[in-house]
């Protein structure tokens, strides 16, 4: 109980209002397209220099939770997932928020991510050490295994076809192989200069996910403005409370998934959210409404990719390993102010360590509030006429994609993509099993090169990946994912038979009550 | 109206053979390749993405080849000629227009082109070409407040700006 | 009509942000963009972060400095996009780490080598260190090497990748004492690297001296020996160089940091550049700042790297062709 003593520094005027700043703009960050959390970080480092060790923390810890939350935003209005933490919050958010209901989507999103949130960091103040060491305990052999489990995830992920959706996969994990290779250093697949840097995960994300948005607005033509805005549904916050209410079989899976993923260092939060999503969906009654605005899909993505704050910095504050690009750059902004973290941060500097945390926690409380303020507004940019929709999304993307690495190479890798992607959407292919394999490729890749390089000098690879007791857990639950997929995939294409007649067109919203407006508008 | 057409157009079976095919000889190029290139280490992992690539693609292609490929929406004419001139807008301005004229330019151009051809209004009345020059002028100057002024991002300048 | 206001609307465009053409006097009139060729939060963008931090101050260069980075397979992905593409008019300088770059265009493969950047001025010196888990039976460098001479290639050492001061200092520990180590290159950098050997995956580890200073304060590992010439007598007093322990093992692994521009450059921006940015460095703020992260500040003048540079080129080309 340590840290309720050190909960007044939080509230002093000059920490208070840092961290209300920071949370603010955090969000504003966060909803960047282009922005991930670590750049928006490492840009507010500067600033910290001028002030206290404690401030400058409450500042950067504020910015880290309310970055991660922010993504949400653009991922549910412009379908431009911030960062890899809120693709599955696309999924079901933005087509929450096409129909009409993008205020429902938001608060939902930020009350999962807050409840999340505020657990991870519970997670955090009273379970380090315990956790300390099983983040430790995850060498190569195990996140490899670890990235195997992801892509056993690809074919499940898309319920429209099973070989598509798996082709999809393995496209995305031969994007992620494009450019110089990470260990060796040779160069593969380089048909184009821009791709000597590889393809970056912000930059896919933008094309794959906004340009074919951008096309399809095109698709409807010139079409009178009155027809085609959408109502933006009214929704109290007692009525969005009572939805995740609902929900708390996804809130569980989401906020345990998170956690657990969030505290493994090299796979970070970037699959938490899919993976989440994915569970949520195998457990759900409902799985046809996924993908079609089903809130589950939203809770569990959202509060996954919070969950995961306060655990990703159990290696850092306790062992001084960053597990995560984030938590390497939060290192940095204690670095600089002579604190080392270790064992024995708690011990000689409570008051830097306590101050931080609580500040994370209290900025969860902030971050809620201030975006179910700002929701109902945010929502109303579904009533932006298409033309003009069109045109700032793209714009957008222009300037996330450069932005990233401020390199013109980034911007047409992002629009080849995200063309690439309209076309074979209309083919029945889709875009979360690619982006999960350009996500899951390196972290494959590398620690499957890297075990069996310590392999070899060791026992030998069979003994080195296959033996020990987290290997075989992991191995067992690769077996069990797959098994799933497997079974699932046929008892839907016996349902699909059954429906074949009706369902030739397949893949659209069909049975979404909410389809009829839209399609009547348009 | 026509929109509820186009939706339904049903897929045709080439319009699931021609990106099949396309898709299948991405697979076998990637296969080669994986295998003909050095060094030989860095290309292990490829190999073994590339082989099931290879697999699942030519699966794929006899789905689509004997017409049991079902699901989604294909590509109607009509769609074609929609969303034509806002592509060819797209690519026309950022690879060429960017880096000479600049990227504040090439984006303002872009805003304003797919904007103006895609806007219901009268494009013969001046008001509403003021009103879009408005609007994309109003949004340019976010961005700019955004990225160039709070982020500090460079952009290419080119000719402008 | 639509043209008609579309030119005015270039023209006024054009007339607010103006079209000058760079000259040396006015040089910057806007921000500067800094290159990393390392991932925000490593020990490179860290420093670089810190050191550019006064270049807002009118003393300096009067514009503030942005890092941008461009993280991949070691650097090469960084600057191969400096070489080649960069403009070459000053706003874009790039972050060099001595001897990564160099060794790499020996190596090939790749689009730059010393002749393509002109160094502008050297910020720090981060020399490699053997490191071992703090539970290791390994107490001092000689024991670590004769059991590497009694199981050859059993021994694995993890960097921060191929081509690297660390992978250098270990080819250099190889040719010294005969000995055959596995180097097991991580993705992620010295931090990656740092955690194989906390979390016992690998025997040791070669790691920056600054990295590793934390890290033993933390109580996570135990420092073997300093792949440099001389000890660090301000953060590490304790531990010998490998000269000392009797193997000939010089500071060719030495990682020095510093900023350069792309060849080309106009002469006047670089020398403005060389005298302003070193004064920089020199600024009191930034070392303190840099001593309280560990890092070990070590500035040199333009004339002083562009030696360093070649004595490297010359001293890397022997030892990598010593290897094929």
């Amino acid at each position: 109980m340590e840290f309720l003593q050190y909960f007044g520094g939080v509230f002093e005027p000059t920490s208070f209002l840092l961290l209300l700043g920071g949370t603010m703009g955090g969000l504003i960050l966060g909803a960047t397209p282009g922005l991930s959390p670590t750049m928006a970080v490492a840009l507010l480092i500067p600033f910290t220099f001028q002030l206290e060790a404690t401030q400058g923390l409450i500042l950067l810890g504020a910015a880290y939770t309310s970055t991660v939350a922010g993504g949400a935003v653009s991922a549910i209005l412009l379908k431009i997932p911030g960062a890899p933490a809120n693709i599955a919050t696309a999924l079901d958010g933005h087509e929450m928020a096409r129909q009409g209901r993008g205020t429902e989507a938001l608060h939902v999103s930020f009350l999962a991510s807050g409840v999340g949130g505020i657990i991870g960091v519970l997670l955090l103040i009273f379970l380090t050490p315990v956790l300390a060491r099983w983040a430790l305990a995850f060498g190569p052999s195990h996140l490899f295994w670890m990235a195997i489990l992801g892509v056993t995830i690809i074919g499940s992920l898309d319920s429209r076809s099973f070989v598509k959706g798996l082709l999809s996969g393995c496209l995305g994990l031969w994007l992620s192989m494009i450019g110089y290779d990470d260990i060796q250093g040779a160069q593969r697949f380089i048909f184009h200069d821009s791709l000597t840097g590889g393809v970056n995960i912000i930059t896919a994300l933008i094309g794959i996910f906004a340009i074919p948005q951008v096309i399809e607005m095109l698709a409807k033509g010139r079409v009178k403005h009155k027809i085609v805005a959408v109502s933006v549904a009214k929704q109290s916050l007692l009525s969005s409370l009572k939805l995740l209410s609902k929900n708390v079989k996804a809130l569980s899976i989401g906020t345990v998934t998170g956690s657990v993923i969030g505290l493994i260092p090299g796979v970070g939060g970037q699959i938490a959210g899919l993976l989440a999503y994915d569970q949520t969906r195998k457990f759900s009654k409902d799985r046809d409404t996924f993908g079609k605005g089903n809130p589950a899909g939203v809770i569990a993505a959202e509060s996954a990719n919070n969950a995961m704050v306060g655990p990703s910095l159990v290696p850092l504050l306790t062992l001084s390993i960053p597990g995560s690009p984030t938590a390497a750059v939060l290192l940095g902004g204690l670095l600089i102010h002579g604190i080392f973290p270790g064992s024995d941060l708690f011990d000689n500097y409570p008051e830097v360590a306590w101050t931080f945390i609580n500040s994370m926690l209290i900025g969860q409380v902030l971050m809620v509030i201030f975006g179910i303020w700002v929701a109902s507004y945010a929502a109303r940019v579904s009533q932006i006429p298409p033309p003009i929709m069109a045109a700032a999304v793209l714009v957008l993307a222009l300037f996330g994609s450069y932005s990233v690495q401020q390199s013109m190479g980034d911007v047409y890798i992002m629009l080849a993509l995200g063309l690439s992607m309209f076309l074979l959407e209309k083919v029945g292919f889709s875009a979360a099993p690619l982006v999960l394999g350009l996500i899951l490729g390196p972290i494959a890749e590398a620690n499957f090169i890297q075990g069996s390089m310590i392999a070899n000098a060791m026992d030998g690879p069979a003994q080195y990946f296959l033996m020990g007791p987290l290997n075989i857990v992991l191995i067992a639950l690769v077996l069990s994912s797959i098994a799933w997929s497997f079974f699932s995939s046929r008892r839907e294409a016996e349902k699909n038979a059954l429906l074949s007649d009706t369902v030739a067109k397949g893949g659209g919203a069909i049975n979404d009550p909410f389809h009829d407006d839209t399609g009547a508008q348009s | 109206m026509n929109d509820i057409a186009s939706n339904k157009a049903t897929v045709n079976r080439l319009q699931h053979v021609l990106p099949a095919t396309l898709v299948l000889l991405l697979a076998i190029t990637v296969t080669w390749l994986s295998y003909t290139r050095e060094p030989s280490d860095a290309f292990l992992f490829p190999r073994l993405i590339s082989s099931v690539m290879v697999f699942l693609a030519m699966w794929n292609f006899l789905r689509a080849f004997l017409g049991l490929a079902k699901v989604g929406d294909g590509l109607s004419a009509q769609t074609v000629v929609r969303i034509a001139p806002g592509v060819i807008v797209m690519l026309v301005l950022v690879y060429f227009a960017a880096k000479a004229l600049g990227f504040y330019v090439a984006s303002f151009l872009a805003f304003l082109c797919v904007f103006s051809l895609y806007d219901p209004a009268s494009h013969t009345a001046i008001s509403s070409w003021v009103k879009r020059l408005l609007i994309t002028a109003a949004f340019m100057a976010v961005i700019y407040a955004l990225f160039t002024l709070l982020l500090k991002v460079q952009t290419p300048r080119g000719l402008y700006f | 009509m639509n043209k008609t206001l579309l030119s005015l609307a270039l023209v006024a465009a054009t007339s607010v942000m103006g079209t000058s053409v760079v000259s040396a006097d006015d040089f910057p009139e806007r921000p500067i963009s800094a290159m990393v060729s390392y991932g925000a939060g490593g020990a490179t963008d860290f420093q670089a972060r810190i050191v550019t931090m006064m270049a807002g101050n009118e003393d300096y260069l009067g514009q503030p400095m942005v890092i941008i980075n461009k993280p991949g397979a070691g650097g090469r992905v960084g600057w191969n996009w400096f070489a080649s593409e960069a403009d070459n008019d000053g706003y874009t300088m790039g972050a060099y780490n001595i001897p990564h770059f160099i060794a790499q265009s020996i190596e090939g493969g790749v689009k730059y080598s010393a002749e393509s950047f002109e160094p502008i001025a050297n910020w720090g010196a981060d020399p490699a260190v053997v490191v071992v888990g703090a539970d290791s039976p390994y107490n001092s460098i000689e024991e670590l090497i004769d059991f590497a001479k009694e199981n050859p290639g059993k021994v694995t050492v993890s960097g921060a990748g191929l081509y690297v001061g660390h992978h250098i200092a270990a080819l250099q520990i190889q040719k010294a004492t005969g000995t055959k180590l596995a180097y097991i290159p991580t993705k992620g950098g010295g931090a990656a690297a740092m955690k194989a050997v906390i979390a016992g995956d690998v025997v040791s580890g070669i790691n920056n001296l600054s990295d590793a200073y934390r890290a033993r304060e933390a109580g996570n590992i135990k420092i073997l020996a300093v792949a440099d010439v001389a000890r660090s007598e301000e953060f590490l007093p304790d531990v010998p160089t490998m000269m000392e322990a009797g193997y000939e093992v010089d500071n060719a692994s030495v990682n020095f940091r510093g900023l350069m521009v792309p060849a080309g450059t106009p002469a006047e921006v670089i020398d403005m550049l060389a005298e302003r940015v070193q004064a920089m460095f020199g600024n009191a703020r930034v070392a303190k700042q840099m001593a309280a992260g560990g890092s070990p500040m070590k500035i040199m003048s333009r004339a002083e790297v562009q030696e360093m540079w070649a004595a490297r080129q010359e001293t890397l080309t022997d030892l990598l062709a010593g290897l094929k």
